[in-house]
């Protein structure tokens, strides 16, 4: 008889304090906006793409990896949420084809499907949690475009790259359908070595500097939240090799060759700033969260759930006139956070409210920064797929995330890196920030990630 | 700690990495290559505070290039250039 490595995993798998955190987000945007937290990730492939193969492979994997399609429950509708793991009962994710008969234009636009699929409301009690888009373009000799959505908390950025890569993995035959490269990642989580009471402390610290972002006020361009329809778009800024191994070299030397993170985090402020000066508004403060990944060290496959914590930025509109002061003051309180032990804090407070995750949220938004979230999402990914040149064949022409936000802060900058080639998705609520708006953040940005002055 | 010389820093970084910083096998030596060994974005700021409660320098990251990152003895010898002004 053979043993799979499903038939020892538990039934129930609980969410990380992270996850419910993103399952407050999607019930909260659920609630207000009428859609769901969908997180995505685009390839640009050439010639190649087998899309029955491609079926086949998520069926495969589907069977194996029950977590893909488990719906999201409470024990008993009261206790913690949790996968539930049932292998067999449900189907592999919905593969969607769209085919257009010319071939992919240079230049053209990314097809709408991907954007509209970032505003759908899915069920995590349904167990809604991914699927793909796919798009021919004639009849696959002209290359196809691949969208992976899915609900945030189901893959973190860094989890849903090393998905794409193990789904290839698999279909090389490099490794089987029940081989994570995690093996442990399935089977609940280690017990914290902290007491209950240090928990408690180091949650309440959390809390404390969170609740220190209310003065001053913060503004983000959408403004408060209030009951929109979410409708996402996004477009890329995408800079070539000889201005992208500028940026880097830019990015290593004033913020640091493995901070380079805090560079680009400068550039977003300032373009997000460019357009306050141009409307004529004061942003009070600005409030931005950086996710922080917390894979433990020599067990980087972790692939599914979110394993992240979250550095707070709260900078004062004075210093982001100065590119190199706005780097120094992030670098200033990266460390601060850092010291203070704030990203294991935040993992604490995230454990401390998984039964109430909303009360977390609905504290942030509400009560501190009165209906504000933050200024806008920021994320910095690195190498994005590094060293993963096809997917199933296809080569792998271009590559980035799409990072969800809700419509208030409206705005949302994901950045990474591929085959040297720097990607910026800009992820904004229609309306919240107009075409011209949008041509001078590009232009904020590319100035400053191009930047030859400072240090 | 007292008049450290590009040894001791050496052995100091080395502990810390080995002991509170990195997830590292006993192969781990001061001349293994830190970012193959782990080092990334969070773990070399842990490891500069570090550093900083040892010897009240704090090296700027910009000063954190991937030469004086590549061991713990090139890290070393930046720190202890911070140290000294040499």
């Amino acid at each position: 008889m053979t043993i799979r490595l499903t038939d020892s995993r538990p039934a129930r798998l609980p969410l990380t304090g992270a996850d419910c955190f993103l399952r407050a987000f999607d019930a909260e945007i659920g609630r207000w906006n009428g859609a769901s937290h969908v997180s995505g990730l685009v390839l640009r492939l050439g010639p190649g793409f087998d899309v029955e193969i491609f079926r086949k492979l998520l069926d495969d994997v589907a069977r194996e990896q029950p977590i893909l399609g488990a719906p999201i429950r409470r024990r008993f509708g009261l206790g913690l949420p949790e996968y539930r793991l049932d292998p067999g009962r449900d189907g592999p994710p919905p593969v969607s084809v769209h085919d257009v008969d010319a071939p992919r234009a240079a230049g053209a636009p990314l097809p709408a499907i991907f954007s509209r699929r970032l505003n759908e409301r899915r069920s995590l009690r349904r167990g809604e949690l991914i699927r793909f888009d796919v798009v021919r373009y004639a009849g696959g000799a002209g290359g196809t475009e691949l969208a992976m959505t899915w609900m945030h908390l189901l893959l973190d950025g860094a989890g849903s790259e090393r998905f794409v890569q193990w789904l290839d993995e698999v279909h090389r035959g490099a490794v089987g359908a029940s081989d994570l490269p995690d093996p442990d990642e399935l089977r609940g989580d280690a017990p914290s070595s902290r007491s209950l009471a240090e928990r408690g402390d180091a949650a309440r610290r959390w809390k404390a500097w969170v609740d220190g972002f209310a003065e001053p006020p913060l503004r983000s361009l959408a403004g408060p939240r209030r009951r929109v329809p979410q409708d996402l778009r996004f477009d890329v800024l995408h800079l070539n090799r000889d201005e992208t191994e500028r940026a880097v070299a830019q990015a290593g030397r004033r913020a640091g060759f493995l901070t380079p993170m805090l560079f680009y985090l400068a550039a977003a402020i300032r373009a997000h700033h460019a357009v306050f000066e141009a409307r004529g508004v004061d942003p009070g403060a600005y409030l931005v969260p950086l996710p922080v990944n917390l894979r433990p060290r020599g067990r980087e496959g972790a692939i599914f759930r979110t394993h992240v914590s979250l550095i707070w930025f709260h900078v004062d509109p004075a210093v982001v006139g100065d590119f190199d002061a706005l780097i120094d003051e992030l670098k200033a309180q990266r460390r601060a956070a850092i010291k203070a032990g704030h990203v294991e804090n935040g993992v604490a407070a995230m454990e401390f409210v998984r039964s109430a995750p909303a009360r977390l949220y609905a504290r942030m938004a509400r009560s501190g920064t009165k209906g504000e979230l933050c200024s806008f999402f920021f994320a910095y990914t690195g190498e994005f797929l590094p060293g993963i040149e096809r997917f199933l064949g296809a080569e792998i022409h271009d590559g980035f995330h799409v990072a969800p936000v809700p419509p208030s802060p409206g705005s949302c900058m994901a950045m990474s890196i591929h085959r040297g080639r720097l990607n910026l998705t800009h992820v904004f609520q229609r309306s919240v920030v107009a075409d011209d708006e949008r041509r001078r953040m590009r232009d904020s940005l590319r100035r400053d990630l191009l930047s030859e002055a400072g240090r | 700690m007292d008049e450290p010389t590009t040894e001791t820093l050496t052995k100091r970084i080395f502990e810390i990495l080995r002991d509170e910083i990195l997830n590292v096998d006993a192969g781990f030596s001061p001349q293994s290559n830190l970012v193959d060994a782990g080092l990334d974005s969070l773990a070399v700021t842990q490891l500069m505070l570090s550093i900083e409660e040892s010897t009240g320098v704090w090296v700027d990251e910009g000063l954190l290039t991937p030469e004086n990152l590549a061991t713990a003895e090139t890290l070393a010898a930046l720190v202890y250039e911070q140290l000294t002004g040499t």
